[in-house]
């Protein structure tokens, strides 16, 4: 089976937030890029269901610029993805989750579709819309968030659930589908320095160039990203005196209710 | 803004889930004189349907078909979409539930539309464009969004716009055929549904409260604790990966990086010290409580009110009280 695995370059979590000078974007001087967050449990899925079905092969596939897309999927193939794709963009276009859905969709189809892995989220702009609209433009089918990925080689088709509100939606589905995977509930693995030396040398294959969308379609479907800010910050609690326990519970009680305003 | 505002209802049983009643209210909002048309898919569309007019609805769509019982986004999409043409809409209002989150990107893609997720404030300028605020890194930025093309698609996030109310004219509700789906994909079947345990209360996602419980707790019996707490505020239960790790409660319950990521009105961490890994999970909620034997514990800087003592001593004096004010 051919696996491809989608991932995009985040800010490493511990990153300091500073907005540019323009106030529009996150000030990227400095910053280190990582596969991290949905992503990375993205990459440990594929690695797993490799591992279990024999003869299966995983690509991943990145859309964004030089060199932090480069340098993600370099790490990708050092946990063990076969193959990697790269669709460059500049930094800008990066930043649009519809155009990388187009991009990744283009990359994807230019071998077999069979299953295609993507994070339900990226760490960072936590939009959630490039699996789904991938699905869209390869016309297959998308789940998500899905945990428990499985192949059932008896039956031909994936057993899996999605973990929707009040429970787990167990389900089948044959291939080619999309899949948006939840978070880490698999340990992703960490990379042998063996397979790092490796993935340095590896080959990147490069996506065909996107092709422009028409000045209508560009227009209809664009999204401006006018504004990034830190929120207040938290100042810390007020804490509240109090010589019983009651006590501690009426001035509370009082603050949500009063102050607060968020007592149901 | 020219066409009418369409908004996806989604329904748990026979009700209208709560969430998409709030993307009711933002879509009232944005929709002014313009028209709000709600769409409702599936079987026994009927009881849904009339709560929906009467909340400001101009206009209920059912499309009844048991095909969309259960969810796909290549389904839902397409018949949305379908509607959203002949209606000449120009904005899709979706829900932040796990089945509208699947299916905003999915719409957009389809519909040549612009979109937004994940929205907590949205307005529309006097030349109709949208100007949206999103929280992004686990609520440590806010990201401004401006959608000015003729279509766009806009994900909300649960408990971040009220729930309209009942006053105004009552819509009309319109059966409609199945529009023309177009090519649909292979799609997977649902085989069971393992729900949490009956009476758990609301869930994490959809809860305006969530009473959350760390290691402090000591031993999972204790959770009936929280649990009381929990149901004297109509809350739900969550937890710190310490207390899912030690097999104290489901993996379900743990919220942060690794785990669920919450934005209710009111978070109230009981016996959690408030690790980095926890915090990103809770920090976008509207007000959030400590309660921690520690003073010195890491969650009291994120804190809104800190109560500093012991929590077997506090959490009963605090049930009591909110029993007391609200009449339970
Ligand atoms: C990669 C990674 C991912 C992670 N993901 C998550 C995640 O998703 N979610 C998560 O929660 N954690 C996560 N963690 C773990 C995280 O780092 C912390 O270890 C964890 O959150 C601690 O849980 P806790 O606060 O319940 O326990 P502790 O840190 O042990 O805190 C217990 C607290 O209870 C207080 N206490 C004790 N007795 C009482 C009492 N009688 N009354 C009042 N207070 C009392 C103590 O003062 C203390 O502050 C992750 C860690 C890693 C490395």
């Amino acid at each position: 089976m051919e696996i491809l695995v989608l991932v995009k370059p985040v800010p490493d979590p511990e990153t300091r937030l500073r907005p540019n000078a323009a106030g529009t974007g996150l000030d990227t001087e400095g910053v280190k890029w990582v596969l991290a967050g949905y992503d990375e449990s993205a990459v440990e899925q594929a690695l797993l269901l490799k591992e279990a079905i024999a003869g299966s092969h995983v690509r991943a596939v990145a859309f964004g610029p030089a060199p932090r897309t480069e340098e993600i999927l370099r790490s990708a193939l050092a946990l063990g993805c076969d193959a990697a794709t790269w669709a460059e963009a500049s930094g800008e276009q990066a930043l649009d989750p519809l155009l990388a859905a187009q991009a990744l969709a283009q990359a994807c189809s230019t071998g077999p579709v069979e299953l295609v892995l993507v994070g339900k989220q990226a760490l960072d702009d936590e939009a959630g819309l490039v699996g789904p609209a991938v699905a869209e433009r390869l016309g297959i089918a998308d789940y998500g968030p899905v945990v428990d990925l499985r192949w059932d080689v008896s039956a031909g088709q994936f057993t899996f659930a999605r973990a929707i509100e009040g429970g787990l939606e167990r389900m089948t589905a044959p291939a080619p589908m999309l899949v948006c995977l939840q978070q880490a509930w698999n340990d992703p693995r960490t990379a042998k320095l063996q397979n790092v030396l490796k993935a340095r040398r590896t080959a990147i294959d490069r996506a065909p160039a996107l092709s422009a969308p028409s000045a209508p379609e560009a227009a209809a479907s664009s999204a401006r990203i006018s504004g990034f800010r830190l929120p207040p910050p938290r100042t810390g609690a007020k804490m509240i005196e109090y010589k019983t326990p009651q006590e501690a519970a009426e001035k509370l009680v009082r603050l949500l209710r009063d102050e607060a305003k968020t007592l149901p | 803004m020219s066409g009418p505002v369409l908004v996806v209802v989604e329904r748990r049983g026979r009700d209208p889930v709560r969430s998409s009643l709030e993307a009711i209210g933002a879509a009232r909002n944005l929709a002014g004189g313009t028209g709000l048309v709600a769409v409702l898919l599936g079987s026994d569309l009927e009881p849904a349907a009339r709560i929906v007019a009467s909340l400001g609805a101009s206009k209920v769509i059912t499309v009844p078909d048991r095909r969309f019982d259960t969810f796909h986004a290549a389904l839902w999409a397409g018949a949305v979409v379908s509607m959203a043409q002949e209606l000449l809409v120009s904005t899709i209002v979706v829900a932040g539930t796990t089945n509208g989150r699947q299916l905003t990107g999915r719409l957009a893609a389809r519909w040549g539309a612009a979109a937004v997720s994940g929205v907590t404030e949205i307005a529309s300028t006097p030349e109709g464009v949208l100007v949206a605020l999103r929280p992004i890194f686990s609520g440590r930025a806010i990201q401004e969004v401006r959608l000015e093309g003729p279509r766009r698609v806009v994900g909300l996030r649960p408990n971040a716009f009220p729930e309209p109310d009942a006053s105004g004219p009552v819509g009309t509700v319109e059966e409609h055929p199945v529009p023309e789906l177009g090519s649909t994909p292979a799609l997977g079947q649902r085989i069971a549904f393992e729900g949490a345990a009956a009476g758990a209360g609301p869930d994490l996602a959809e809860a305006t409260v969530i009473v959350s419980g760390g290691r402090g707790l000591k031993a999972p019996e204790n959770f009936r604790l929280l649990e009381e707490l929990a149901a004297s505020l109509g809350g739900a239960v969550g937890a710190s990966r310490a207390v899912t790790d030690s097999g104290w409660k489901p993996t379900s319950y743990q919220i942060g990086q690794t785990g669920r990521t919450v934005s209710p009105q009111l978070y109230i961490a009981v016996g959690i010290s408030g690790a980095i890994q926890h915090l990103v999970g809770m920090i976008s909620s509207r007000t959030i409580v400590a309660i921690n034997s520690d003073p010195n514990a890491p969650i009291f800087k994120v804190a809104d009110y800190g109560v500093v003592g012991d929590l077997f001593q506090i959490v009963p004096a605090l049930t009591a009280e909110i029993r007391k004010v609200r009449g339970i």
